[in-house]
Parts: structure tokens; C-alpha cells; sequence
């Protein structure tokens, strides 16, 4: 009796939680069991992320970042290029290059930020940069460089969409 | 070309202004009186030279019946990353902002949404 009232008394919980779950909730409830399946999957990924994270400075290759996951190096790679769109190799790069815009912006040495950001080589820091960000390390310094006074000079030409007469 | 703007339309610019800065905690960056309506933009604290979001005022309409619309879908109008997802939830739900959706994994990504009071939905994202 017992027994027969508690299953009873689940579906119907259940029912009224789903009814006040909004459209867009179900849809990624949906998609979640679609392509994400694997919950616990993620979480290793997540964490090899943060290894990333946390190590980009040193010398690390994908047998460190997979080592976190304990996947296979391939079985690994295919899991983050599925959940982050990238490589691991590509998100490194991406987070070595952040770093090295806000150090840049500290007056550091190009050369010196290249070394201090993981990068072995100054041509392959600057083609990676370029590639990234659209400019290179220097010339990304030289417009951070010529905005400043500008924007001191002229603060509403830096208002956008502001279109006083001084802006003309 | 450059992406310098991004916006939210808002049904109050002053109560939006208010929700944005004193309960999410972003900076207000610009405000332009322009006669019934402001020119007005916030930006994150921690990106101040960041991305900026206008509270644009609801003058047209139409982009009512959309944001009725997607609102009642429960779909976000935009998203927003944060750190430390579960922390921020509760700091949120502490200042009495109501989600309609907790926290979420979605593969990687942990997403919730929440009003902002304005007429939107709201996503904030942990990757």
C-alpha cells in the first residue's frame, strides 16, 4: 500500500514540474539528451579546460591535457573539439594570446610577453597573434597607444552612437 | 567594422538602470538625454572598456509583441558570462531575482536564465 502510493504520488510531481518549465527550458533539456548525453564525460573535459587554464604558461602538449581526462589522446581530442568547438591545441593558443593582450597593455616587451605566455618562438607567437586578434603584437600596441590620448582629447567620439555637434 | 555595442530593448530605462548596475552589478558608461528617451549604456565592472549593452527604450511598438513573445517562451534576449555560476545564482536569488531556470549543464557550458524585470529573460553562461 505503502509501496503503491509513493509511486503514484512521482509521476504526478513530476508532471508539475514539467508544465511550469518554460519552452525554452524543454528545448534544452532536449538538446542536452540529444547531443550531450554523457554528463560525466563533460566533466572530465571540463577539467582538462582548466588545466589549460592554469598551465599555459609552461610547455604543455596534448598528452598532459589528455593525462588529466584519463581518455585517449584521440578519444580526448574528438570530446573538446565536440564540446568546445575547438581544438585543445586551438584553446590554448586562444588563452595564451588573451594573456598576451593584457600584458602587452602593461608596457611588457613584445619578446617577453611571447616567452612568458608559453610561446617558444617569437615568429610563431607573432603569426598566431595576427591570426587571432587581427593585428600584430606591435601594431596591437601602437593603436592602444594612439587611443588613449585621443580619447582624452575627444571622450564623445568614443560615445558610440552619440551625435552631438562635437562629434562632427 | 568593429563590435562595440550590443542592446537590451527595456520597457523603463530608469528601472533598468537600476537592475542592471545595483542587482547585476555592471557600470553605467553613458547617458544622453535625448528628450522622452536616453542614450544610455552599461558596461561589465570587470571589462569596463568592454563590450557596451544600451538599455534601449521600448519606442516601437511592434518590438513589444517580440519581447512578449520570446518572454513567455522563457527564451533569453542575450547571455552574459560569469565565473562562478552556482555563486552567482545565489547572490541573484538572494536579491530576490527570479529565475526560471536553475542552473543547467548543457555539455561543457552550465547556463541559467532569469527575468530582468525590463521584459527580458536573461542568460548567464559558465564555460
Amino acid at each position: 500500500m505503502n509501496n503503491q502510493t509513493n509511486t503514484s504520488a512521482k509521476p504526478k510531481e513530476a508532471q508539475s514540474c514539467t508544465t511550469a518549465m518554460s519552452f525554452y527550458h524543454k528545448q534544452i533539456i532536449k538538446i542536452k539528451e540529444d547531443i550531450y548525453p554523457k554528463d560525466y564525460l563533460y566533466k572530465q573535459i571540463v577539467q582538462a579546460k582548466f588545466f589549460i587554464d592554469t598551465h599555459f604558461a609552461n610547455d604543455i602538449n596534448l598528452n598532459h591535457m589528455a593525462g588529466e581526462t584519463f581518455f585517449s589522446k584521440f578519444h580526448f581530442l574528438r570530446l573538446f573539439k565536440t564540446i568546445y568547438g575547438r581544438t585543445p591545441y586551438q584553446y590554448l593558443t586562444m588563452v595564451r594570446i588573451e594573456k598576451a593582450k593584457r600584458l602587452l597593455q602593461t608596457n611588457i616587451p613584445v619578446t617577453e610577453v611571447c616567452f612568458s605566455v608559453g610561446f617558444d618562438s617569437a615568429s610563431s607567437f607573432t603569426g598566431l597573434f595576427k591570426k587571432i586578434t587581427g593585428s600584430t603584437p606591435s601594431g596591437f600596441l601602437n593603436n592602444q597607444k594612439k587611443q588613449t590620448p585621443s580619447m582624452a582629447k575627444a571622450p564623445l567620439k568614443y560615445m558610440p552612437g552619440c551625435f552631438s555637434a562635437t562629434n562632427i | 567594422m568593429k563590435i562595440k555595442l550590443t542592446s537590451v530593448m527595456v520597457n523603463n530605462q530608469d528601472k533598468a538602470l537600476k537592475f542592471y548596475t545595483e542587482i547585476l552589478g555592471f557600470v553605467k558608461k553613458t547617458e544622453i538625454p535625448m528628450g522622452e528617451y536616453k542614450w544610455l549604456t552599461v558596461v561589465s565592472k570587470e571589462e569596463q572598456d568592454g563590450v557596451e549593452l544600451v538599455l534601449e527604450p521600448m519606442g516601437f511598438p511592434p518590438a513589444r509583441i517580440y519581447q512578449k513573445a520570446l518572454f513567455e517562451a522563457g527564451i533569453p534576449l542575450t547571455a552574459f558570462n560569469v565565473d562562478d555560476i552556482q555563486k552567482e545564482y545565489e547572490r541573484l536569488e538572494k536579491l530576490g531575482v527570479v529565475f526560471s531556470m536553475k542552473p543547467t549543464n548543457m555539455g561543457a557550458a552550465i547556463l541559467a536564465v532569469f527575468d530582468d524585470t525590463c521584459g527580458n529573460n536573461i542568460q548567464i553562461v559558465q564555460v
